[in-house]
């Protein structure tokens, strides 16, 4: 990062500091400490080539993820068919890919959602206590008191299938935690002395909050959110498995394994392949988060 | 190195001790070839400041070091065994049957599930290979020597049923139970207060007397060093610099560091209004440490040859030894521009305006039962405080922790609110907190921490702002850099001096520091002392200062008020308050200071103050202080004493301040 000494009172009075502090956070990720993790690593070599081959996966030459061929039915993997085919010829690897975006869509949009929900509620929870924390942890209890699955399963019965309500789905099961969170760390700060120093020049609420106790949390909640969107990602293919989520023909891990199950004998890479791939990005997820954490840990800062 | 006069062979005789730290950032060199060595039943203390390698270097006798801590070479010899070459298996049977070791932090060296007859009989029954019936009895017996009421009982206590001090004692008599040969002690008592303090040195000094076990004290406290040890080791950036007996390290210092040392000490009976001696600089990263002596840089009397070698310990009087060229340490190098003592401005009267005022101020927590019926229990904090601050004067406020002084720097910050009573403050006040780690907000630049103030108060235009943060962070003694920087970059010392800075921004006519130097080094204390004594002659600010350190207090202070359980107990000028207590509280505390010196420490009679601070929570009906008093007759136990005034200029509430 450049410095000079003009930058200070300049950053200082810009508004959007919240926007400043998650800058300051990703300038540290992009900086060494994130990338020269073994973890971090071991995460991206599995992630970037998925996610190079789903972004060119239509000038591959592949057959459409939705294109049947009768005459390649059930055929094993091969050069033509690396992940093979299934019982309507469709080639597996262009539904895998396929899959792979919306499951990509699903995780990072959940995170997303319970991420910024997650920071708001919590904070005027942590941080006004009284009424308005007595108000919004009963309603996060409540939630919490379902599975979350079958909330998603529920909330899907609800609002019908596809990729919206799914994502809304998932997220409203994951948000009750993310406020959980973000209280938790917000009473922590809230007695530090650093907000007490900036009580006693009468900083008003909405300053503390911005400068001092969110950029403070940005770090575990990111953290947080990487493993969610691994986790939404599992529950997505656990609705399409279950053929509530991500309705067939449109492709899904989910309803992929779900189609390939019954000829789990005779066509076994029909469902094995897909699952891979989910193991593996939910691995690579949860590797990502020990990343970022490594990164931001104030402890290891130098 | 011959310094070994006894004839008889040392029970622990540490040769080249090495031990390294390897980060990720380097390796840390923390114990850099340390020789010395202890006789049967002899206290040795092992002084040093934050990161001289005493407890790395005490961690590594016994293998304690914590990963990636590692002895690399040297020799550690209890009673002619080296210990360097036993099994992990072999030291373990040594490790408190032999050594004893007691930890700085008495709540979280004990289990906190198990009970303390848990902790203490099986090992007990192991190194004395007695029955359970036989090590509970013991255990029973050493809790009592220690001075714990009601030991009996006590043994079945968790430890968070117990407070820090009896914790202490707790761990105290589970070192001795075992009859080591040995004990080590790790900054045992900083972290207790200092009439608690007294206690447990007293109990560990005549325990250890009494069971003749030789004894390695570590500390950054030279006071108690002085009432407690028969030989010292001065330890600087991973060695022992100087050793000796006690009486010629404090009479005859012979290091420069030693020197400088024990002139950072704000001294009793040194005259007020003379600046504090401080050493410049900071000690040497232990990653890259220096070629040639590591004090140099610090040092005024450093040579070209100091920059090459580095100076061997050699011999200065009977046991004395010291590492360095110069055969009398400083000696009249003293009287360098960084070094020397130019007075402070001379005690100008306070000026007639009244800054604070203070009246019948009390503060009460409360905390609502959920499952029982009847009224929630109350804290009283605060409980009836009048006081007052002149312009340019500083009033210190000392007491034990609990005694409410912290909670009176809150309500006058406006951070709590009072539950009656009432504060004026002419002007604003602000406030310079304890911790200088936790009082920033790690995510923010020097800049931005102490420029905030000023844009929450609208102060000032851009440029006009920045122009003021050069201006502050020039009078605290820092460079404009160090704007750039974030917390975590700088030392205690220079975190202490931004605390300082953005307490200056807006002008402030008060300037509350709650224990601003408890976290600081020896060293360091005496710049951050001296800065504040500047900034106040310089802007005649007004200063509350609060702190247990009551030497610090009364360096700094015009007037003390001494608090006990939300109460002023005794309140006047602060060398009449120091040199005749009129309470016998203040006299306690007094008598509880250790001094840093040794032949006045030998002479003193230490009445030691019995027990602990009563719970806040129900008070006493009579005098507060009645149960740990020891001249309290029928009536303290029964009436409540007034602030009174049985001097001129002073006010104590007691009922026997006459008799005293």
């Amino acid at each position: 990062m450049k410095q000079d000494a003009t930058n200070i009172p300049q950053s200082l009075s810009n508004p959007s500091s919240l926007s400043r502090a998650a800058r300051g956070q990703l300038a540290r990720i992009s900086q060494g400490r994130f990338l020269g993790n073994r973890k971090t690593r071991v995460a991206l070599v599995i992630l970037v080539p998925i996610l190079l081959l789903t972004a060119f996966a239509p000038i591959l030459p592949l057959q459409g993820p939705l294109e049947t061929n009768l005459r390649a039915m059930m055929q094993p993997p091969s050069l033509e068919h690396p992940f093979g085919t299934d019982r309507m010829g469709r080639d597996i690897l262009a539904r895998t890919l396929s899959g792979v975006q919306i499951s990509l869509l699903v995780g990072l949009s959940v995170a997303a959602i319970a991420l910024v929900a997650g920071i708001l509620l919590g904070t005027l929870a942590g941080f006004f206590g009284g009424i308005v924390d007595r108000t919004v942890m009963s309603i996060v209890d409540i939630f919490l008191a379902f599975p979350s699955l079958l909330l998603a399963i529920g909330l899907v019965a609800v609002m019908g299938t596809g990729v919206i309500p799914v994502i809304f789905a998932i997220a409203l099961a994951d948000v009750p935690r993310f406020i959980r969170l973000q209280r938790s760390l917000v009473l922590s700060l809230r007695s530090r002395a650093f907000i007490d120093a900036a009580r006693t020049v009468s900083a008003p609420q909405g300053w503390l909050m911005r400068r001092h106790i969110v950029p403070n949390t940005v770090a575990p909640m990111l953290v947080a959110a990487s493993i969610a969107a691994a986790n939404a990602i599992l529950v997505e293919a656990s609705l399409s498995f279950l053929g509530l989520g991500i309705m067939p023909p449109t492709p899904s891990l989910g309803n992929i394994i779900r189609d390939g199950q019954t000829y789990l004998e005779q066509a076994w890479w029909i469902s094995t392949l897909p699952g891979l791939v989910i193991l593996a990005i939910a691995i690579s997820f949860h590797f990502l988060s020990d990343g970022v954490r490594e990164a931001l840990d104030p402890r290891s800062r130098q | 190195m011959t310094y070994q006069t006894e004839i008889a062979p040392p029970l622990l005789d540490v040769r080249d001790l090495c031990t390294e730290f390897g980060t990720d950032h380097g390796t840390v060199k923390a114990v850099n070839g340390v020789s010395f060595a202890i006789n049967e039943g002899e206290r040795v203390a092992i002084v040093g400041e934050s990161g001289s390698g005493k407890s790395a270097m005490a961690m590594s006798i016994l293998r304690l070091l914590a990963y990636p801590g590692r002895v690399t070479s040297g020799k550690v010899r209890l009673e002619g065994r080296d210990l360097c070459s036993l099994s992990e298996r072999q030291l373990n049977s040594v490790r408190g049957r032999e050594v004893g070791t007691v930890f700085q932090d008495p709540m979280s060296s004990l289990d906190p599930v198990m009970r303390i007859s848990k902790q203490m009989i099986p090992p007990i029954m192991r190194s004395l290979r007695l029955s359970r019936e036989k090590a509970r009895a013991e255990a029973i017996l050493w809790l009592d020597k220690v001075g714990i009421p009601d030991p009996e009982r006590r043994l079945e206590a968790f430890p968070f049923e117990m407070s820090g001090g009896m914790r202490q004692r707790v761990m105290i008599a589970m070192a001795l139970s075992c009859r080591p040969r040995l004990l080590i002690a790790d900054e045992p008592t900083t972290a207790l207060d200092v009439t608690i303090q007294a206690q447990i040195v007293e109990v560990m000094k005549t325990l250890t007397a009494e069971t003749g076990t030789a004894m390695m004290f570590i500390t950054h406290d030279l006071g108690l060093v002085a009432r407690f040890a028969d030989k010292v080791a001065v330890m600087y950036a991973g060695r022992i610099v100087e050793f000796g007996p006690v009486r010629d390290i404090f009479c005859a210092p012979a290091h420069p560091y030693t020197q400088s040392l024990l002139s950072t000490i704000p001294s009793t009976k040194a005259l007020r209004h003379e600046r504090l001696a401080q050493i410049p600089g900071m000690p040497p990263d232990m990653k890259s440490p220096p070629q040639g002596c590591a004090f140099r840089a610090r040092c005024a009397a450093a040579v070209a040859r100091c920059a090459q070698d580095a100076p061997e310990l050699s011999p200065r009087g009977s046991g004395h030894i010291a590492a360095c060229w110069q055969p009398k340490g400083l000696e009249g190098c003293k009287r360098t521009a960084c070094e020397s003592r130019p007075q402070h401005g001379g005690n100008r009267p306070p000026r007639e305006r009244t800054m604070v005022e203070i009246n019948r101020l009390t503060k009460h927590f409360s905390s609502p039962r959920l499952f029982s019926r009847g009224p929630a229990p109350v804290v009283r904090a605060v409980n009836g405080v009048t006081l007052r601050v002149q312009q340019g004067e500083t009033l210190g406020i000392v007491g034990e922790s609990g005694c409410g002084k912290s909670t009176v720097a809150r309500l006058l910050l406006g951070l709590e609110q009072p539950t009656s009573g009432e504060i004026f403050i002419d002007g604003l006040a602000q406030m310079v907190f304890q911790d200088p780690s936790a009082s920033f907000n790690p995510k923010m630049r020097i800049g931005a921490i102490i420029e905030e103030p000023l844009i929450v108060k609208s102060w000032g235009d851009k440029a006009a702002r920045s122009a003021r943060l050069r201006q502050l962070i020039t009078q605290v003694g820092l460079e404009e850099a160090h704007l750039e920087r974030y917390p975590s970059q700088l030392s205690g010392g220079q975190r202490q001096r931004v605390a300082v800075a953005r307490a200056l921004a807006l002008d402030p006519s008060v300037i509350v520091a709650d224990e601003p130097t408890s976290a600081l080094d020896v060293s360091v204390r005496a710049q951050i002392i001296n800065l504040l004594v500047d900034l106040k002659e310089e802007l005649g600010i007004a200063f509350v200062f609060i702190s247990h350190d009551l030497l610090t207090v009364r360096y700094i202070a015009d007037r003390i008020a001494v608090m006990y359980l939300g109460e002023v107990v005794e309140y006047g000028p602060a060398d009449q308050v120091f040199d005749q207590p009129a309470h016998p509280y203040t006299k306690a505390l007094i008598e509880a200071v250790p001094l840093p010196d040794p032949v006045t420490e030998a002479r003193r009679a230490t009445r030691l103050l019995e027990g602990e601070l009563p719970s806040p929570l129900n008070l006493p009906k009579g005098c507060a202080f009645a149960s740990r008093c020891p001249i309290a007759t029928d009536i303290c136990r029964t009436e409540k004493p007034v602030l009174r005034h049985p001097m001129k200029t002073r006010e104590a509430a007691c009922h026997h301040v006459n008799s005293i």
